[in-house]
């Protein structure tokens, strides 16, 4: 393999003053890969996921993306950021402005394109997520999966490479959980390399190339959907599985 | 008991049929129903909407009374007034008499049209705001609140210009035109002033770059006229000792209202900030101006300041004024956004650094329209307050609205009428303060539309 992985965790830790939230992770994510990423509340998913596009600064360990490493220069990290795409369990859609500004915001503010052309680019990607006619509204407007596909076409138009999901359906009424998930599957389907917190099996039996399980803080253990659900290696797994399936 | 009729078979579910929905009961609406729900809903509220009714009208009949059925409105002095009515009407007269005063104070009378014609060009000058089909708002709000006052200070003040001054004056009346000229351009062609001149100086196949240019020199022919016409204007000096009334309190409040807005966002974000340098002198600063009357503050600035410069500078006693009222106001509305922002969710910052904004646009374009929407009520409360407050400024020797309002009484003429002038005053107050709480409440209506959550 000649290509760098989309993302390498090296000997990640972190701690929220003495607590000890990461422990010695070592991730690699080739491009184009999904991963899936379980474990119990508070076992660290979301802060692990944060360090990938540095919404959290670890204190030890490398966060190396498509081979450029985190912290080298303030423009070097900015511009692996732009590559990153987020979408957060609570939508954290701009409630100031509408869909199709929350859209083209960061086109005409950080990219720099003209109206026009951010607006095009963000009705491409709204009907990609099927709501093209939610475009004039306000997010409060919309209904929870709407807000939460909203907030995957903002994420797109910036064009990242990688997108991190967390935790993306747990806000959502259980009728609005397919919707979004639908849109995730086509938008794995296309190539994207995509690092998924959730506790939608089906979802990860579907499109996951791997499972990652943490525990309190570490990686436990990592396998293909098959292996993972069919032959857990920890008891710690294993209990988790029987609570959520 | 469940309805034969309607139990399912194995081969036929059953089909579910809404309900259609009914229009209230009559009784539930309209004005009759409001006031039996909410004034006569019980026979303790029925009283204490009959008592607060009849305190209402007898206060308000008590003060009609006074101030229109029995009240003087020609006479030549105060005796005559007491001659026809006694105390039991208003004796308008000596309030007409000072009205001039009241409104403008010791300004010279043959120059009064200098302050009328400088609030007439900041009126002209925001209109364009509430235009529809304008695109350049930002800029003409940017301008009027920067650039308005190089204009506005000379038509107040006038006297000599140095070329400094003349310049910042010209700076201000091209602004001015640009504001008009853009606003015309862009309602009936669409193109902001600069592409208008562009279009019809060259045609549009010409490359960007020279449009560009022929764009700058229009801007610049635009400066050269306003700096021809800045450096004929001249206006005789009227010392700032010579100003007062409505319009010492207009000029003090505006600029302390314009100025509180932008310092308390800096303040706040600096208490905010994680350099502790600058969290220390913001919340110093912040502490040390509100624990502080602004009376004490006047005080200080009036007579402390003068000992601290060096000897031979001196500072204008109604600049002092202004600079303890803008920093008072400062410190007070640095607090108040500190409220907004700490109502906005972290995730609107961390949504707004994964799409790849810096501090700044975050700042600015994310987190400031939302916190300062959140407390517009509470700004232009603060605002308000400004307003009246400003009336402490007479302990230091400025002649504001409510200082010519006593000096009204002090008049041998009027000797000892205090009342109307201040009845007078209280109308004006009241208008000003009234509007403003109006104005708020229309902008977070429109602000607001579609976005609660
Ligand atoms: N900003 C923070 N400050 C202190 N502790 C935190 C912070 N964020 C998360 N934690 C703690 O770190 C642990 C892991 O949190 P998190 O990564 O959110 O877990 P998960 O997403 O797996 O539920 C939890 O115990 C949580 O309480
Ligand atoms: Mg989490």
């Amino acid at each position: 393999m000649s290509a760098p992985p989309a993302i390498r965790l090296v000997g990640l830790n972190k701690w929220f003053g003495t607590f000890h939230v990461l422990k010695d992770i070592e991730l690699s994510v080739a491009e184009g890969e999904k991963i899936v990423v379980c474990g119990p509340s508070g076992s660290g998913k979301s802060t692990m996921i944060r360090c990938v596009n540095q919404l959290e600064r670890h204190q030890e360990g490398e966060v190396v993306i498509h081979g450029r490493r985190f912290g080298e220069s303030a423009a070097q990290d900015e511009a692996i950021r732009r590559d990153i795409g987020m979408v957060f369990q609570q939508f954290n859609l701009f409630p100031h402005m509408t869909v199709l500004e929350n859209c083209t915001f960061a086109l005409t503010w950080v990219k720099h394109l003209p109206k026009a052309e951010a607006e095009a680019i963000a009705m491409s990607h709204l009907e990609r997520v099927r709501i093209p006619e939610q475009a004039r509204k306000y997010p409060l407007q919309l209904s929870g999966g709407q807000q939460q596909r909203v907030a995957i076409a903002r994420a797109l138009c910036m064009r990242p490479r990688i997108m991190l999901f967390d935790e993306p359906t747990s806000a959502l009424d259980p009728e609005m959980i397919n919707e979004v998930l639908e849109v995730m599957v086509e938008l794995a389907e296309s190539g994207m390399t995509m690092v998924v917190v959730t506790h939608e099996m089906g979802f990860a039996r579907k499109v996951a190339d791997r499972i990652v399980f943490m525990d309190q803080g570490e990686i436990v253990e990592e396998a293909p959907p098959g292996t993972f659900f069919a032959r857990p290696r920890y008891d710690r797994t294993r209990l988790f599985l029987s609570q959520i399936l | 008991m469940p309805d034969e009729s309607r139990l399912a078979t194995a081969d036929r579910p059953l089909v579910f049929a809404p309900k259609p929905s009914r229009a209230p009961p009559s009784s539930a609406i309209g004005p009759i129903a409001w006031m039996r729900a909410n004034l006569f809903s019980s026979v303790s509220n029925a009283l204490l909407t009959l008592l607060g009714a009849y305190i209402v009208i007898v206060v308000f009949a008590a003060i009609i009374n006074w101030a229109l059925v029995d009240a003087v409105w020609e006479a030549s002095n105060r005796r005559e007034c007491l001659d026809k009515v006694g105390r039991a009407g208003a004796c308008w007269p000596g309030v007409i008499a000072w009205i001039p005063n009241l409104l403008y104070g010791l300004y010279p009378k043959d120059q009064v049209w200098r302050i009328n014609a400088a609030f007439l060009m900041l009126v002209v000058w925001a209109l364009p705001l509430w235009l529809p089909g304008v695109r350049s708002k930002l800029a003409i709000g940017l301008s009027a609140v920067l650039l308005y006052p190089f204009p506005a200070s000379y038509f107040f003040h006038g006297g000599e210009q140095d070329l400094l001054w003349t310049a910042l004056i010209a700076l201000g009346l091209a602004a001015f035109a640009w504001v008009w000229l853009t606003t015309f351009s862009e309602r009936f062609t669409g193109l902001s002033f600069g592409a208008f001149v562009a279009r019809v100086t060259g045609d549009a196949e010409q490359p960007e770059e020279s449009a560009r240019l022929r764009a700058r020199i229009g801007y610049a022919v635009l400066y050269l006229a306003a700096l021809a016409l800045a450096a004929q204007w001249s206006l005789s000096e009227v010392p700032t000792r010579y100003w007062g009334g409505l319009f010492l309190t207009l000029v003090i409040s505006g600029i302390g209202i314009t100025f509180s807005l932008p310092a308390g966002v800096m303040l706040a974000l600096g208490r905010r900030s994680h350099m502790p340098f600058i969290s220390l002198c913001s919340t110093a600063f912040i502490e040390l101006f509100r624990s502080v009357p602004l009376i004490t503050i006047l005080f200080m600035f009036n007579t402390m300041l003068p000992l601290f410069l060096p000897v031979g500078v001196e500072v204008n006693r109604l600049v002092r004024a202004i600079v303890a009222v803008c920093l008072f106001a400062a410190a007070y509305m640095a607090e108040i956004v500190r409220g907004g922002l700490q109502a906005i969710l972290r995730g609107q910052y961390e949504a707004a650094a994964a799409v790849g904004l810096g501090f700044w646009q975050s700042t600015a374009l994310v987190i400031m329209p939302q916190a300062l929407r959140i407390m517009i009520p509470t700004i232009v409360g603060n605002f308000i307050g400004l307003f009246k407050d400003t009336t402490l400024v007479s302990i230091i020797g400025l002649f504001d609205l409510l200082s010519m309002a006593r000096a009204v009484g002090e008049d041998t003429t009027w000797l000892g009428l205090f009342l109307e002038p201040f009845f007078f005053i209280t109308l004006i107050y009241f208008v000003f303060c009234f509007l403003m709480s109006q104005y708020s409440l229309n902008l977070e209506r429109r602000l607001g539309a579609g976005q609660r959550r």
